[in-house]
């Protein structure tokens, strides 16, 4: 889709993007029912803190959070900012300011990124990430830079550098 | 994929919205059975009404292109096979006639004189 070289003054050009990584979907749900049937039939109740059952829910739990929140990520790129919203409701989600962002640019997340994927944050660095290769990077002015998966960060960027330049 | 309204154009800003979602499936940034935004995020970016956005939604469904789900949002439900330069053209086609009084039979006869 082409866009005018400059933008007027009511001209609105944004970026819309959604990555669901399906694949990682499916296998954290699939992860998900032996966890619980394991947790059922180990000794003592559910709330038995000498049993497994209590660690088997909390790690079914943090399965199912993670699918729920960090393999699908939604992204706006535009002049009212960047705005991330992760997983089947939307959450988390955060909204960056233009002028915040410092700059954007296309990084690359190698094969490695595949044991982290989903909404981490650090003190230095914010990642919303679904999947491996091309994501959009933001550097804002504080210092953070924050990673988000697109399905084209070369076009997110480019509305980001039009919105920034409007 | 890209979406561009002009808030100062003359040009109703649904139809614009519905010119962008047509762009899009005609050069197949949107592929068939992808979800488009969520109305009230779209409406947010664009600075736009959320009912704005929901009527072009609304506009494209019937007209075949997008199916609503309960709970899944608005869809791609079918790809539209006219090249997009040419359904535009012929949309502005279409309001020049009826702004000059040129009705259907009178314009399909214009169209076959020239092809």
């Amino acid at each position: 889709m082409t866009a005018s070289a400059l933008p007027g003054p009511g001209r609105y050009s944004i970026y819309t993007g959604r990555v669901t990584n399906w694949p990682l979907v499916v296998a954290f749900g699939a992860l998900m029912v032996p966890l619980v049937v394991l947790g059922s039939l180990s000794p003592g109740g559910w709330l038995d803190p000498a049993g497994p059952a209590i660690t088997l829910l909390v790690a079914a739990t943090a399965v199912l959070f993670t699918t729920l929140t960090g393999l699908s990520v939604r992204t706006t790129a535009g002049p009212n900012g960047v705005s991330v919203h992760c997983g089947t409701f939307g959450w988390p989600r955060r909204t960056y300011r233009l002028d915040e962002i410092a700059r954007a640019e296309v990084t690359e997340l190698s094969l490695l990124w595949s044991l982290f994927l989903g909404h981490w944050w650090t003190p230095g660095h914010t990642y919303f990430t679904a999947r491996t290769g091309p994501a959009l990077r933001l550097v804002l002015h504080n210092g953070r830079s924050v990673t988000i998966t697109v399905p084209d960060p070369h076009a997110a960027v480019a509305a980001i550098h039009e919105s920034k330049s409007g | 994929m890209r979406w561009v309204v002009d808030h100062s154009s003359r040009e109703a800003l649904p139809l614009q919205i519905v010119a962008c979602v047509r762009r899009g499936v005609g050069s197949g940034e949107l592929a068939v059975g992808e979800q488009l935004p969520p109305a009230a995020e779209l409406a947010k970016a664009l600075s736009v009404d959320r009912n704005t956005v929901l009527a072009a939604y609304r506009q494209l469904r019937d007209e075949g292109v997008l199916e609503f789900r309960r709970g899944r949002g608005a869809r791609v439900a079918s790809a539209v096979t006219e090249p997009a330069p040419v359904t535009e053209a012929a949309q502005t086609l279409v309001a020049v006639a009826r702004r000059h009084g040129v009705g259907r039979d009178d314009l399909l006869r214009l169209i076959e004189k020239l092809t």
